[in-house]
């Protein structure tokens, strides 16, 4: 309890950021779509001229342009994205802070097995990621009902959300193990963009169709936001993906992490 | 049960680096002198020892246990790195606070008074922390739970002389307590002045453990004299002198065994400069050790 006492106090200035930076991000387009909503034809023709491909990479559908949920699905990859660099950042810095920090003569020869230090630390890093989602829902529903012109689709508005939940657990998961292999991980953001802008763009420029077996590569292509509103479900295969992707990282990270030699600052 | 067991404790890593088959046993309430030049494997030794590394072969054990499969044996253990390094966010006296909370009992008082006696305010930040400052916030961290054992890497690099009194007095204290004291340094007067044993450790191996009371016996001495007329070699080619030069009317040698002896020798001679120094401990490894190794 103390470490995660410990651990949570450290995250939570980066976390108020990370969810302000979402929250300002999600008040721009919110504040776009009611003047959207009134060019709705112009702007519909103005995107007619885009050839298919451009708009299916810029995740562009004109059929569902002009709703609130369709419109949200749209501007929702951004989002996505900066919730995915939050995540990794956590993923990768969680287990390398104290070689980073130069405090693993402290914190690991505490009378606490290597595993107890595991979970204290993820569990921290879950209810940042936890808090930011809740926050970043309870804000994007206020502005919702604030700019929408009619009802919008409540349970699909909810479920586009959460993917962002989803996504943040694979890249946390990942960055975690992708740290445990790292003897002394000096920057965390570089490795954390590149994993993320890498892993979006594998995903934006390999698969394009929408059966393309390489949208299992890129966790941002698990979540098919047509196929949501079409729907109403997600896609099954991609959700048991994504979490057997994020249970065996965590699994990895505990057994790597235990037999880890932890050396002298040099 | 000896407080630390060390059987045939082996880690390999690199080609050359590491330590090989170490044995050793410290007893309950001792002081233990652990020895050897920079890269030895003192640090290694320890770390194995706290479970922070692996050992490739052999054991490790503290109190009869592993740490690594055994962590709350650590519960009795205070440790002191060599480099001390903490959050540096943070307050000295929450950072303190928190190295409690691991122990499950008040450290309150103890804080207070240790902190009072190495002169150590409180109330700073890590970050604003000189080196010398962070290494008394290290001691007071390593000490504050009242170990059973203390754990000591180099502990004095980076303390003033009068801090370095204090902490020497501050360990003989907790030994007085009861506390078994392991010590690792590469200055040999340091560990001569505390400890009961001492081990030393060459390129990863145990070549030598000696009682302190032996050791004692026998004095190393870097002496260097100029003679009013030239000296013939004869006159110091007595037991204990090695790395003999003689040049004209200077002489220069190492001596290890009793002072008395040699000094009688040095009377005989006509001097006109004399210079009596500690030789560090590389000298005395390389002209006593190496081949007793």
């Amino acid at each position: 309890m103390n470490m995660y006492r410990h651990e949570v106090r450290s995250l939570v200035k980066s976390t108020a950021i990370w969810i302000a930076g979402l929250a300002a991000l999600a008040a721009l387009y919110f504040a776009v779509y009611p003047g959207m909503m009134k060019d709705a034809e112009n702007f519909r023709k103005l995107l007619e001229g885009y050839s298919p491909a451009v708009r299916a990479v810029l995740g562009i559908h004109l059929d569902f342009l002009t709703t609130l949920v369709g419109f949200y699905s749209m501007a929702f990859p951004f989002v996505s994205l900066c919730g995915a660099i939050q995540a990794a950042n956590l993923g990768l810095s969680a287990l390398s802070r104290e070689s980073r920090e130069r405090t693993a003569d402290f914190l690991l020869v505490k009378p606490v097995s290597r595993s107890a230090i595991v979970s204290a630390k993820l569990l921290a890093a879950l209810t940042a990621i936890l808090a930011t989602n809740a926050a970043y829902d309870a804000f994007t529903f206020f502005m919702a009902n604030l700019v929408k012109t009619q009802d919008f689709d409540r349970k699909i508005f909810l479920m586009i959300n959460l993917s962002l939940l989803f996504i943040q657990l694979i890249f946390f998961a990942v960055g975690m193990v992708v740290s445990v292999f790292f003897q002394r991980m000096k920057n965390v953001l570089p490795l954390s963009l590149g994993m993320v802008f890498g892993l979006y763009a594998v995903g934006a420029l390999l698969a394009q169709k929408s059966d393309d077996p390489a949208r299992y590569l890129s966790p941002f292509r698990y979540f098919d936001f047509i196929w949501i509103i079409r729907n109403g479900t997600y896609e099954t295969s991609y959700l048991i993906t994504g979490a057997v992707v994020a249970a065996v990282s965590i699994a990895a990270s505990y057994l790597v992490y235990n037999r880890k030699d932890i050396h002298a600052v040099p | 049960m000896s407080v630390i067991e060390l059987k045939n404790l082996t880690k390999q890593y690199g080609k050359s680096r590491g330590i090989r088959n170490v044995n050793l046993n410290v007893e309950e309430g001792e002081i233990f002198g652990f020895i050897g030049p920079n890269g030895a494997g003192k640090s290694t030794t320890i770390r194995t020892l706290l479970g922070l590394i692996r050992p490739t072969g052999g054991s490790a054990a503290v109190f009869g246990k592993s740490c690594i499969e055994h962590p709350e044996v650590r519960k009795e253990v205070g440790y002191l790195p060599s480099e001390v390094f903490y959050y540096d966010g943070m307050r000295v006296t929450d950072l303190l606070k928190y190295s409690a909370s691991f122990y499950k009992k008040d450290c309150t008082k103890r804080i207070a008074e240790l902190a009072e006696r190495m002169d150590l305010d409180l109330n700073k930040k890590i970050a604003d922390l000189s080196f010398g400052n962070r290494k008394k916030v290290g001691i007071v961290q390593g000490l504050l739970h009242e170990p059973k054992l203390i754990i000591l890497d180099e502990p004095t690099s980076g303390l003033d002389p009068l801090m370095q009194q204090k902490f020497f007095e501050l360990i003989a204290e907790e030994n007085r307590k009861g506390a078994t004291v392991f010590f690792s340094s590469h200055i040999l007067s340091e560990v001569q002045k505390m400890c009961g044993r001492v081990a030393f450790i060459k390129e990863g191996k145990i070549i030598k453990l000696e009682k302190m009371s032996d050791l004692q016996a026998n004095s190393y001495k870097r002496i260097s004299l100029e003679a009013e007329s030239a000296v013939p070699e004869e006159v110091f080619r007595i037991d204990g002198v090695s790395d003999l030069h003689t040049k004209g009317n200077t002489v220069s040698f190492m001596f290890r065994g009793n002072l008395n002896t040699v000094l009688r020798k040095i009377a005989s001679v006509s001097l006109r400069n004399i210079s009596i120094t500690e030789p560090d401990l590389e000298e005395i490894f390389l002209h006593y050790y190496t081949k007793e190794g």
